[in-house]
């Protein structure tokens, strides 16, 4: 059977950087993958979990913002690299580590197998309009690239 | 499984200030601010919200049918009531009637929104205290360590009914998250045969999980007496204010539509006003300390972070709607209402319940009445009708009001001859609290911190004062990084970090 595959753009397309996973998913759009399903998730939390079930690999798209960064910087992270974070917190009740955390506790059975996290250095996530700033937006076809050869079309 | 650990040991601390930084399950980013006097006694506590900047400016110059979807992506969490009162402003705003069938429909996707909006907020945010016990290790206290010690057969049912109201939205609203049906007038699609009769099948489960839900209240808090001596601790959780929220003609709870009713401490109406007298009622106060504003009763006046009939601050959300109201219209919310009344009244209390952490019991009962509503709703036949477009006229100015899950919510534009949005004010649920949110914070610091002797179980019952509120800041920011857990920081005077404690 074929592999079903996921991509998720998280974060509010109005708020300036904060909406750079939905711009990276609605570049993979454009790029028509086959047997690559895209969504856009505005949202935190459980309304992942909806999304990832039943799916092999899910590649989530979000902006980071860390001490260190530089905007445009990207890092590839893994379900593991949540450990930290998935305990003791949770913003309206689920993080999204949370809620895949929940998933494998509750039904682990329909859980995706490979979950990737891609972090964007974010520069300005305070400030409603539309569009990235300069750094960013330069940033993301090469990052676009790196998704879909590394993460999407890797081999199972 | 073992019992909730509801106390813990307290460590002296010989600082001044406690930061409480950011605040844990809370929307966006909060800060608690602690000021301890010299014998180590509170003497003040601050809740400091964070600010996005620029949507207002954002809004103006677009066409103001825009709003409805431009709105609700000022929140990842409560999109669904930020479109429902933009989608009733513009009918205000185009004097347009919706029909009798948008006006089911409408009500029907809001009843999705409160039954996935309860739901989350029950099991993910308040049953960490209520199961694992507020002095429960933070790493445990969170809905994997509910889930853990409930059993994974119950944590199936959470998600599948948050999902179902979900599903509700998605079908109604076009799309789950961020819905784009609402339009002046109606709204913009018709259901069919078949998504009638899968919502009716999963609004019957809503209402089962609605019973369910209740019961596991009963059995877990009002059957503990620990929890219910928190509840009732005077002390620490307890505020006589106004309190508002919306009802229909006989006064009983609405969420969708209606008149807004304002009740006293002792519970005699106020007022009860229109959308479009919002202002004569409402007036804001600034403090220099925090971008978000502090809505008053403009005919009570502002006398600062005091409660009692002189203060104007008031409660919105479950507590202010079930003390607005007088009962529900289905009838197992309204048989569960009358167990809180005679509860209540069995232990004195004849008019309002003053009690904060009551605002978790209301909540249920408000899922227990969202599920009920939403079968009568999705099992009527006529909202399949094709009729879901009323007329509208020239565009001016207009208000439209909704109970969001966390309060009233209010939207008022103004716009000129070509739609073009020149005006646009909102008063979100999270600001009508504000003032009795840090009212709240400040009376149960004062309450549990002596002698400067601190833990992390003390802090999180201080946390618990406002939770319950289900406080949702002006959101949309998940960055991945976005939320770490709770931080206690102490500082010396002069603002040099001396000792972090982390709970994470």
């Amino acid at each position: 059977m074929a592999m079903k595959t996921l991509v998720v753009g998280v974060g509010n397309p109005i708020l300036s950087d904060d909406g750079v996973g939905i711009f990276a998913a609605r570049m993979l759009m454009e790029r028509g993958i086959q047997g690559v399903s895209i969504e856009e998730l505005p949202a935190s939390g459980l309304e992942l979990l909806d999304m990832v079930l039943d799916h092999d690999r899910v590649v989530i798209i979000d902006a980071i913002q860390t001490k260190n960064g530089s905007p445009g910087d990207h890092y590839i992270m893994a379900e593991e690299d949540f450990k930290r974070t998935v305990h003791g917190t949770s913003p309206h009740g689920f993080n999204i580590a949370t809620a895949l955390a929940m998933g494998r506790q509750v039904v682990p059975e329909r859980m995706p197998k490979e979950v990737f996290f891609v972090a964007i250095e974010a520069e300005d996530v305070d400030n409603f309009r539309e569009g990235l700033t300069p750094k960013v937006l330069a940033s993301l076809p090469a990052i676009v690239d790196m998704i879909e050869r590394d993460l999407i079309r890797r081999k199972g | 499984m073992a019992g909730p650990i509801i106390n813990d040991t307290t460590v002296k601390t010989k600082e001044r200030k406690i930061t409480i930084d950011p605040v844990t399950r809370l929307e966006g980013h909060g800060k608690i601010e602690i000021f301890l006097d010299e014998k180590g006694d509170v003497s003040n506590a601050y809740m400091q919200i964070p600010e996005l900047r620029g949507f207002e400016r954002f809004c103006i110059g677009r066409h103001v049918q825009e709003l409805p979807v431009l709105t609700n992506r000022l929140c990842g969490v409560c999109p669904a009531a930020h479109h429902i009162a933009s989608t009733k402003a513009l009918d205000a705003v185009f004097s347009a009637e919706p029909t009798a069938t948008a006006k089911k429909l409408r009500e029907l996707f809001y009843m999705g929104q409160y039954t996935h909006s309860h739901i989350a907020h029950f099991y993910a945010l308040a049953a960490p205290d209520f199961v694992l016990g507020p002095s429960a290790p933070a790493a445990k206290r969170n809905i994997l360590g509910v889930v853990d010690a409930v059993g994974v057969p119950i944590g199936a049912e959470v998600i599948k009914h948050r999902s179902y109201g979900q599903k509700v939205q998605e079908i109604v609203g076009g799309r789950a998250t961020h819905p784009v049906f609402g339009l002046p007038g109606g709204v913009s699609k018709q259901i069919s045969e078949e998504e009638r009769v899968q919502m009716e099948n999963m609004a019957k489960s809503c209402v089962e999980f609605g019973k369910f839900s209740i019961k596991l209240f009963h059995d877990l808090v009002l059957g503990n007496k620990d929890y219910l001596g928190l509840i009732l601790n005077q002390d620490a959780y307890y505020l006589e204010t106004y309190y508002m929220g919306m009802v229909d003609k006989n006064n009983k709870s609405q969420f969708y539509d209606g008149d807004v009713r304002v009740v006293d401490q002792t519970g005699k109406q106020v007022v009860k006003f229109k959308p479009s007298e919002y202002l004569d009622i409402i007036a804001e106060h600034v403090e220099p300390w925090t971008y978000m504003k502090m809505p008053y009763l403009k005919s009570v006046g502002w006398k600062g972070f005091v409660t009692g009939p002189s203060s104007g601050i008031y409660r919105v959300g479950p507590l202010g709607r079930i003390n607005v109201c007088e009962g529900y219209t289905t009838p197992l919310a309204q048989a569960e209402y009358e167990v809180f009344r005679k509860t209540m009244r069995d232990l004195g209390v004849t008019g309002p319940v003053h009690h904060t952490l009551a605002f978790h019991w209301a909540r249920l009962i408000e899922l227990q009445h969202a599920g009920e509503r939403m079968l009568e709703l999705a099992s009527d036949k006529s909202i399949t009708s094709d009729d879901i477009r009323g007329p509208w006229n020239p565009p001016k100015e207009g208000v439209g009001i909704t109970e969001a899950p966390r309060g009233t919510l209010i939207h008022h534009y103004r716009s000129d001859k070509d739609g073009l949005c020149t005006m646009i004010n909102m008063i979100v649920a999270t600001t009508n609290n504000y003032a009795a949110m840090n009212t709240s914070v400040k009376q149960a610091a004062k309450a549990l911190i002596h002698n400067g002797e601190v833990s992390q179980g003390l802090l999180n019952k201080v946390e618990m004062a406002f939770r319950c509120y289900d406080p949702c800041n002006s959101c949309g920011t998940h960055a991945l990084n976005g939320s770490p857990a709770l931080q206690l920081t102490v500082r010396k005077a002069d603002g040099s970090v001396v000792k972090t404690i982390r709970n994470f």
